[in-house]
């Protein structure tokens, strides 16, 4: 069955960027939030192999949502995308439970890469 | 009464036990019905329980007797139904890990989830297994080990591991705790450096240095390891210090010996007390016909004496061959192949130090052979004989083979060689090149290689123990790895050379050739010097700077010993050759064993020790390498 992806960035440019690197490997996007409390709800909903998250973002910022989602499933496979320069947001995202982030500028190959070692 | 005496003992023994019970159970998956397979389990299983029993391991006892019972039933229908192969196998595994438990002084791990499932797989009822100890293991993850991890498992060792990340790297101290966080899931992290605190305070970092116990095998952990991003280079060392320091039961081994071969030890010891008393009565006689003829008695003696001691040192290659028809029978399901495993020469003794580490690269060429050599049926041999003072294990299989045209082209695409030197390479040097390192990836391999994940692991182990690896290879017919091993590592041929004054040692095995070139044809390039040899242009480091000694200018002529690192040739300038020799290695001692490019040391006839360099993780690890092409000799100026 093909991996279940969730994606989740304000930006809409990020958005299709990332579904189109995960719809050519293959994978099935499920869901897509433009911030951290859709994200929430569709996370309840759609119950994602994988979710790529924001760290920057209006309403609830990724790491908000990241850590109500752990809260929620321990299991969850979270991968953040942030921008360079971010390093103590990641830090503390990779504390709350992320399993892995993408820094931005990003490569398809480096995306795949990180999601295949996370989903095993 | 003291039961730790008999620890070592029984650890060596059940193992064995647990050997004959993975052989004994795919044999049975062959025939079901095979009586006299059934018996001999159930005997299998009995000795494990009464042993373990009488020692004290409660766990170990109740999974054997479990399994005992298990095995008894089926004596009576007379049939091991199919469905059940599994279940024993994942006992069997469970029963090896609480050995490893007990192996590295541990509480045993909890069998309770095992105990609970019914040989069909489904729980008779949903058992909530406290999490009480840190060893807890359920069936599930016994399982889910298979048969990547538990096949490869030696046994629990603690390592250094050196995890390098790109200099660019974003956000590194989070990455760093990624990595933490892979390497224990690989095993017990003792420590780090830096640790998950000054990582969480947001120090950057460049490397991690951790200390690991674990019973997983190297290249597996390093695998892992390499998929993080970032992570461009994993390096172990083996952490001799804790190992020495930490426990002491770690440390010793147990060998069974023949009485026969004691009684000579005996018998030869007696005639080395006569003679001492022959030489002294020679020496107060000053008698020197006398002693030059006990001195040469005596030589031949010690002569005998070592070969001996050797001998007992030997242990049959069965001891590590035995697991290999269970890994092949896992790999086989887990492909949909249909492999046939032969093996002879299992009665072939090797030093007990070597045997332990040629278990790794074996079993990981008798994956490779399965998973790349055999495309949907086919036999993969494994054999050992015995070579005068070497032993030989050949892993062969009727397989696709491999061609060596697209792994030219390969390292041509890759820059590890010029169009011209891939073309000059001959056919058995270019399929050696899948052991250059990251040479081939998983995704390519099918397509290109056929084979390479891991192969420079194989080759680089196979090379500590001053063997060498060989591959026979061609499209259709086949593939051939060949290990060639000496039978002991304590007495080695060295070369002993000059450098900055001071004699220093290298294993033969490490060495190519020696040149002496006049020094006019040393060419300078860039920051390099280089020379010609043959068609190709060679690299030439000096073994003095590597070394941090003064360096001797070379006069007319310059004394190279020549070396390979990563598949190509190199130039390690020395100030003389001062010949070869045998040499006893003593291994050295904490702080000693931490500096890298040390392999050991020996004592010279009067007395002065001399180090044993390894030159390839001297000059890899001083970072003087670099594995770039010297280009052509012509566009030198």
């Amino acid at each position: 069955m093909a991996l279940r992806v969730m994606v989740v960035d304000d930006a809409l440019f990020m958005r299709n960027m990332l579904k189109d690197i995960f719809v050519h490997a293959g994978f099935e996007v499920v869901a897509e939030a433009d911030n951290g409390e859709v994200a929430l709800g569709l996370y309840q909903e759609t119950r994602p192999d994988l979710v790529t998250m924001d760290i920057v973002m209006p309403k609830k910022s990724g790491i908000e949502a990241l850590q109500e989602i752990m809260a929620s499933d321990p299991d969850a496979c979270v991968v953040m995308v942030s921008a360079l320069g971010q390093d103590s947001l990641v830090l503390e995202a990779v504390e709350a439970g992320a399993k892995d982030f993408i820094v931005k500028p990003f490569k398809q190959g480096n995306v795949l890469e990180i999601v295949r070692r996370i989903t095993g | 009464m003291d039961m730790s005496q008999y620890r070592g003992l029984f650890l060596s023994e059940t193992r064995e036990h647990i050997n004959n019970l993975n052989q004994l159970v795919v044999t049975l998956e062959q025939k079901p019905g095979n009586r006299e397979t059934i018996d001999a389990l159930f005997r299998e299983a009995h000795s494990i329980k009464g042993m373990a029993a009488t020692m004290g391991f409660d766990r170990t006892a109740q999974l054997s007797h479990h399994l005992e019972d298990l095995l008894d039933g089926f004596r009576d229908s007379g049939e091991v139904p199919s469905s059940t192969v599994d279940y024993l196998l994942a006992g069997i595994d469970l029963l090896d890990g609480l050995l490893d438990d007990l192996q590295s002084n541990q509480s045993e791990r909890s069998i309770d989830v095992f105990l609970a499932e019914t040989p069909h797989g489904k729980p008779i009822q949903v058992a909530e297994t406290p999490k009480d100890n840190q060893g807890e293991c359920s069936l599930a993850a016994a399982i889910e080990q298979e048969p990547e991890a538990s096949t490869v498992v030696v046994e629990a060792n603690v390592f250094q591991v050196l995890v390098d990340l790109a200099e660019d790297t974003p956000a590194s101290a989070a990455r760093g705790i990624l990595i933490l966080r892979e390497l224990e899931k690989s095993g017990v992290l003792m420590s780090s450096k830096p640790d998950l605190s000054t990582l969480r305070s947001g120090a950057p970092c460049q490397q991690i240095h951790a200390w690991l116990r674990t019973s997983l095998n190297r290249m597996l952990i390093e695998e892992a390891l390499l998929r993080i991003s970032g992570v461009v280079k994993v390096r172990f060392i083996d952490d001799r210090r804790i190992q020495e320091g930490g426990d002491r039961d770690e440390g010793t081994h147990t060998i069974r010996v023949r009485t026969d071969l004691l009684d000579q030890f005996v018998n030869l010891s007696g005639e080395l007390i006569t003679n001492r008393y022959l030489l002294n009565t020679a020496t107060a006689g000053r008698d020197w016909n006398q002693l030059t003829q006990t001195l040469s008695q005596t030589s031949r003696l010690i002569d005998d004496l070592y070969h001996h001691v050797l001998q007992a040192r030997l242990m049959p290659l069965e001891n590590i061959t035995g697991r290999l028809p269970r890994i092949v029978r896992d790999l086989s399901r887990k492909t949909g192949k249909k492999v046939t495993l032969h093996l002879t020469g299992g009665e072939v003794g090797i030093d007990r130090a070597i045997l332990e580490e040629v278990t790794a690269p074996l079993v990981h060429l008798v994956r490779n052979a399965v998973d790349h050599g055999i495309e949907k049926e086919g036999i993969v041999a494994v054999s050992a004989l015995r070579e005068k003072d070497l032993v030989l294990i050949e892993v062969a299989d009727n397989g696709k083979g491999m061609d060596p045209e697209p792994l030219r082209q390969k390292a041509v695409d890759r820059g590890l060689l010029t169009s011209p030197q891939a073309t000059a390479l001959s056919d058995r040097d270019a399929l050696m090149l899948v052991c250059q390192p990251g040479f081939s990836t998983a995704e390519e391999i099918t397509e290109i290689s056929g084979r390479g994940v891991g192969m420079d692991v194989v080759k680089a182990a196979v090379s500590k123990l001053g063997g060498t690896l060989e591959i026979l290879s061609s499209p259709g017919q086949g593939s051939r790895f060949q290990m060639r091993l000496p039978l002991s590592i304590a007495i080695i041929k060295i070369l002993l050379v000059n450098c900055a004054g001071q004699p220093l040692a290298m294993p033969i095995s490490r060495v190519q050739r020696t040149l002496d070139l006049p020094t006019s044809e040393i060419r300078n390039s860039g920051q390099k010097r280089v020379f010609r040899l043959g068609e190709e242009v060679v690299n030439l480091y000096s073994l003095a700077e590597a070394l941090g000694l003064p360096e001797v200018a070379a006069g007319e002529t310059t004394w190279v010993v020549l070396i390979e690192i990563q598949g190509r040739r190199v130039g390690l300038q020395v100030d003389r050759f001062l010949g070869q020799r045998e040499a006893f290695v003593k291994s050295l001692g904490f702080p000693l064993n931490l500096l890298t490019g040390l392999s050991g040391a020996t004592v010279e006839g009067d007395g002065q020790v001399v180090f044993i360099i390894d030159p390839q993780s001297l000059i890899e690890d001083g970072q003087l390498f670099t594995n770039d092409c010297p280009g052509e000799f012509d566009a030198l100026s």
